[in-house]
């Protein structure tokens, strides 16, 4: 993996993170909210390779870290993404199996987000964080992942095709 | 399942695992690395916000509408018929109008309570890394805002003053499960604490267990030291359940708040506190109710 694709990819994930703290936040869901970068990201690692699940896990969380309305310690995401990277990288094989079909892989989308927001509470609750009552946390959670199953096949085949035009040449081949 | 290039994984992982963990024990540990990143991008960030609020505001509320669509369909026909009307005359734009009262009502508010206060527009709400419920308004600490000034709305408290940067500024608001604020009841003085529960409802639990509580009753906040976080004598909300448990030790109730933070467009942040207590001098006062006497005359009998 080039330097120069770890820049354009982070960059990437960066714009698609300003877009997800000025638009998408704005919209205001019937059940809580959509996470447009966590969806984005979670595509992102899925596709990469080992190690490249690993490092953008990890940029992906200090991007995430960067949120203004962010009350948590800063790393905390790049943390938890790391881990969820490294998971994506034990499992390539089967999550491989996963984006051959889209509404399987849409499906492993969405679980993976609900699955990273789950891990945040976990550590969260470690840290001594106070992030609400249970069936506060459960239908956020569940929200996020009812949206993210809605709103991921509108936006995949774009983040599919960016991916594919940072790939090096080498990548590519 | 292969586990191929695992070294080198491995080591990448244990690497960036003790970077993430340096970093949360920086933070944690007072250095302020979290604020100067996320201030330079507050302020970075705020210009676009600031561009997408005037642009995406329609969009907003599409949700909401999409709610509504059984309803909207039988209404289309009628409003066609308004928009034909609207046409004919000069169209004033809603939005600003909306605006423009709810600015009057806010700087009302803070007027008969003696706060000097900074009018805002919210430009954002929430955050998709934080389970905080917040929002953005668009002035920071070049017009004289800081941490922990409290933010109201016509009807009442909406939140504090959580970070700021140059030009913007995120505030907690009351529906956040983590806010609590001192309050005491308008009627009977009984001082309690009211706590966010992730809606527009309330916890009220009084201190006094021997304090009395009714459906109805008029919350105010208490105040801090200085005015920070809470200025004294803000409507914070309404008593709408009595919660009646003999087995607790405090009195709980459950309490609807008088801003409506899902409309909130407008806020106003306050920068100084009165000079005098407020007390109950701010409590929304029921509208007058209009009362006529008649007096039946009697009918003229038909004479013959």
């Amino acid at each position: 993996m080039s330097g120069l694709r770890v820049l354009n990819t982070s960059i990437f994930l960066f714009i698609v993170f300003l877009i997800q703290e000025t638009v998408i936040a704005r919209i205001k869901f019937p059940i809580d909210g959509f996470s447009l970068y966590l969806a984005a990201l979670m595509v992102l690692l899925s596709l990469e390779d080992r190690s490249g699940s690993i490092v953008f896990g990890f940029i992906g969380g200090l991007i995430m870290d960067l949120s203004i309305a962010a009350d948590t310690p800063f790393g905390q995401w790049a943390l938890i993404l790391t881990l969820i990277g490294y998971l994506f990288s034990l499992n390539k094989e089967s999550i491989g199996d996963f984006t051959q079909s889209p509404i399987i892989f849409i499906m492993f989308i969405s679980l993976a987000s609900a699955f990273a927001l789950i891990v945040y509470l976990a550590i969260g609750a470690l840290l001594g964080q106070n992030n609400g009552t249970l069936s506060h946390l459960i239908s956020i959670v569940f929200a996020n992942s009812f949206w993210t199953f809605l709103i991921t096949p509108l936006f995949l085949p774009l983040i599919i095709k960016t991916r594919t035009a940072l790939l090096s040449n080498r990548e590519r081949i | 399942m292969a586990r191929g290039g695992g070294n080198r994984s491995r080591l990448l992982l244990v690497l960036l695992l003790v970077s993430s963990l340096f970093l949360i024990t920086l933070d944690l540990r007072g250095v302020n690395l979290a604020g100067t990143f996320r201030s330079g991008v507050s302020t970075a960030v705020s210009p676009v916000e600031n561009l997408f609020s005037r642009l995406f505001s329609p969009i907003g509320n599409f949700a909401s509408d999409i709610r509504n669509f059984g309803q909207s369909k039988s209404k289309i026909s009628e409003l066609e018929k308004q928009v034909d009307l609207l046409k004919s005359k000069e169209v004033l734009d809603e939005d600003v109008i909306g605006q423009l009262a709810q600015l009057k009502s806010v700087l009302d508010l803070a007027g008969r309570g003696g706060y000097k206060v900074v009018a805002a527009k919210v430009i954002n709400r929430g955050s998709s890394s934080s389970f905080n419920q917040t929002i953005t308004i668009d002035v920071g600490s070049s017009d004289g805002i800081s941490r922990n000034m409290t933010v109201i709305s016509d009807g009442g408290l909406v939140g504090v003053v959580k970070s700021v940067s140059s030009n913007s500024a995120i505030v907690l608001l009351m529906s956040d499960p983590t806010f609590k604020i001192g309050v005491r009841i308008t009627g009977t003085q009984s001082i309690g604490v009211v706590s966010g529960q992730g809606g527009n409802k309330y916890l009220l639990q009084l201190l006094d267990a021997t304090g009395e509580i009714k459906v109805g009753d008029t919350l105010v906040a208490r105040g801090s030291e200085e005015g920070r976080p809470f200025v004294p004598g803000v409507p914070v909300g309404t008593v709408t359940t009595v919660q009646s448990n003999a087995s607790s030790i405090t009195q709980n109730a459950d309490v609807e708040g008088l801003s409506n933070l899902d409309r909130v467009g407008l806020v106003a942040v306050v920068v100084s506190g009165p000079k005098q207590d407020p007390r109950d001098s701010l409590i929304p006062k029921p509208a007058p109710t209009v009362t006529v006497f008649v007096t039946p005359t009697p009918t003229p009998s038909a004479t013959n």
